[in-house]
């Protein structure tokens, strides 16, 4: 049973590198690095990372300590490249929003800091799961902040595009599923070790189908952020344009109106 | 142990109901309703009675009543004076959810133009729910006091001027968009 479930893996995990790689190489030949360059930095970071991991197992054997420490350390740097896609991502939703944003990124910050405190703090302190538990805590976090975004545009009626949309579904699935399959693996341990790893890459590769939905197509060129006018050619236009619109009322009125007495 | 066990599992199930719920499509649209303009919505026109109604709730038009009227005229008097007051501040209370309908409106359509900051709105809104709640309860006790209705109605009127204010930056800014629009088609319509 369980060396059916360990080819298994390996199949689930060749799929997973196969599928990055077709993503990769969707997202440069698409030229949406331009829209998601954080997104594309992680995608590159986490194939890369899940070949050494690979590599390190087969070097050290699966059950080596090295290993295991290699494997979680490549693990917290791959979610801390995932944490900046995800604030990409919240910031193309709503960065251009200037007063909503204000809000938002104080209370979403605030939210991550205070689930990441207390993931960590929910249970005894053991070395043995620090590691699982900050990796618990930060996707616990990333699921917040992404649910968070999401109520925020509904609030506000924010129209949001189908890719971003997509991906954020792609980045809080994968975030939920993973704080359950992390609250699994602390209570039952070695039970349940076997198990954890296949079902923590299929759902990578179900994000991994997600996101290659939502970026199938060339996205337009990212809206630069707006070239304002300096305030003071605003000032000085204004009070022409007001004088302008009022003269051009009066004509109206004279046209619309021809009885009125002329002067 | 178990505790934190279910209190991951319930956080996760929490947050996946937030999402199908964010994710759909609203039943209305942010936007105000239709057939009203955003200027029209920015009024607060239920604060132009608050003079009528602080006369009403006047210590002094009370004591004259009960010195020279019946009781069963008395207690019509209160009833009705109860009855206008809890109107008008239903009204009020209408008229600052319209307000901030707009803001929220203007924050969305215009992003450079910052009505009201979030975080000014939030404090508005507790500062006016909290009051609306206490004017409420006072009337109901049959002493309301004069100055919190009008500050309740102050509260209104600022953000009514701040909206209006900010609907008129956003029309200028249209007009001038207009205008370097015009210029640069080269052959802009000249006006005087």
């Amino acid at each position: 049973m369980i060396v059916e479930l360990q080819k298994l893996q390996q199949v689930v995990w060749g799929a997973n590198v196969l599928a990055a790689v077709i993503l990769f190489i969707l997202v440069v030949s698409r030229q949406n690095y331009r829209a998601f360059p954080a997104f594309t930095l992680y995608l590159l970071t986490n194939t890369a990372l899940s070949i050494w991991v690979f590599i390190a197992y087969k070097q050290w054997g699966i059950n080596s300590n090295a290993a295991w420490w290699f494997a979680w350390g490549m693990q917290v740097i791959a979610t801390g490249a995932r944490a900046l896609a995800v604030s990409e991502l919240c910031r193309r939703i709503l960065a251009r929003y200037v007063g909503i944003w204000n809000l938002a990124w104080r209370i979403l910050l605030s939210c991550a800091t205070v689930l990441l405190v207390y993931s960590w703090v929910a249970t005894e302190y053991q070395w043995k799961l620090a590691v699982i538990r900050a990796e618990r805590g930060l996707e616990l976090a990333i699921a917040a902040v992404i649910v968070g975004v999401f109520v925020f545009t509904r609030h506000y009626g924010v129209t949001v595009e189908p890719t971003d949309r997509w991906m954020g579904v792609g980045y809080c699935l994968y975030s939920c599923f993973s704080v359950v399959n992390n609250t699994l693996l602390e209570r039952y341990l070695n039970r349940y070790v076997p198990i954890w790893n296949f079902l923590e890459m299929l759902a990578f590769l179900a994000s991994l189908l997600l996101w290659t939905w939502a970026l199938r197509k060339k996205l337009p060129e990212s809206a630069s952020s707006v070239t304002l006018l300096p305030e003071a050619v605003y000032s000085t236009l204004t009070p022409e344009i007001n004088v302008r619109l009022e003269s051009l009322n009066e004509n109206l009125k004279r046209l619309w109106y021809p009885e009125v007495k002329r002067p | 142990m178990n505790l934190y066990f279910y209190f991951f599992l319930g956080l996760i199930g929490l947050l996946l109901i937030l999402l199908i719920w964010s994710l759909r499509k609203p039943r209305r649209s942010a936007r105000p309703h239709q057939g009203m303009s955003l200027p029209e919505e920015c009024g607060s026109r239920h604060t132009a009675y608050l003079p009528q109604i602080q006369q009403a709730l006047a210590k002094e038009d009370y004591e004259y009543v009960s010195r020279r009227a019946s009781r069963e005229l008395l207690r019509r008097f209160r009833t009705e004076r109860r009855r206008t007051a809890l109107a008008f501040l239903a009204g009020l209370r209408e008229d600052f959810e319209n307000l901030l309908e707009v803001a929220k409106v203007v924050a969305v359509l215009s992003p450079e133009v910052v009505a009201l900051q979030e975080f000014e709105k939030l404090r508005l809104t507790w500062q006016f729910r909290w009051g609306f709640e206490r004017v409420r309860l006072q009337i109901w006790m049959g002493h309301a006091q004069l100055a919190d209705v009008s500050s309740l109605a102050n509260v209104v009127s600022g953000l009514s001027v701040r909206m209006q204010r900010a609907i008129k930056e956003l029309g200028e800014r249209a007009a001038l968009a207009s205008k370097l629009g015009s210029s640069l088609d080269g052959g802009g319509v000249h006006t005087v």
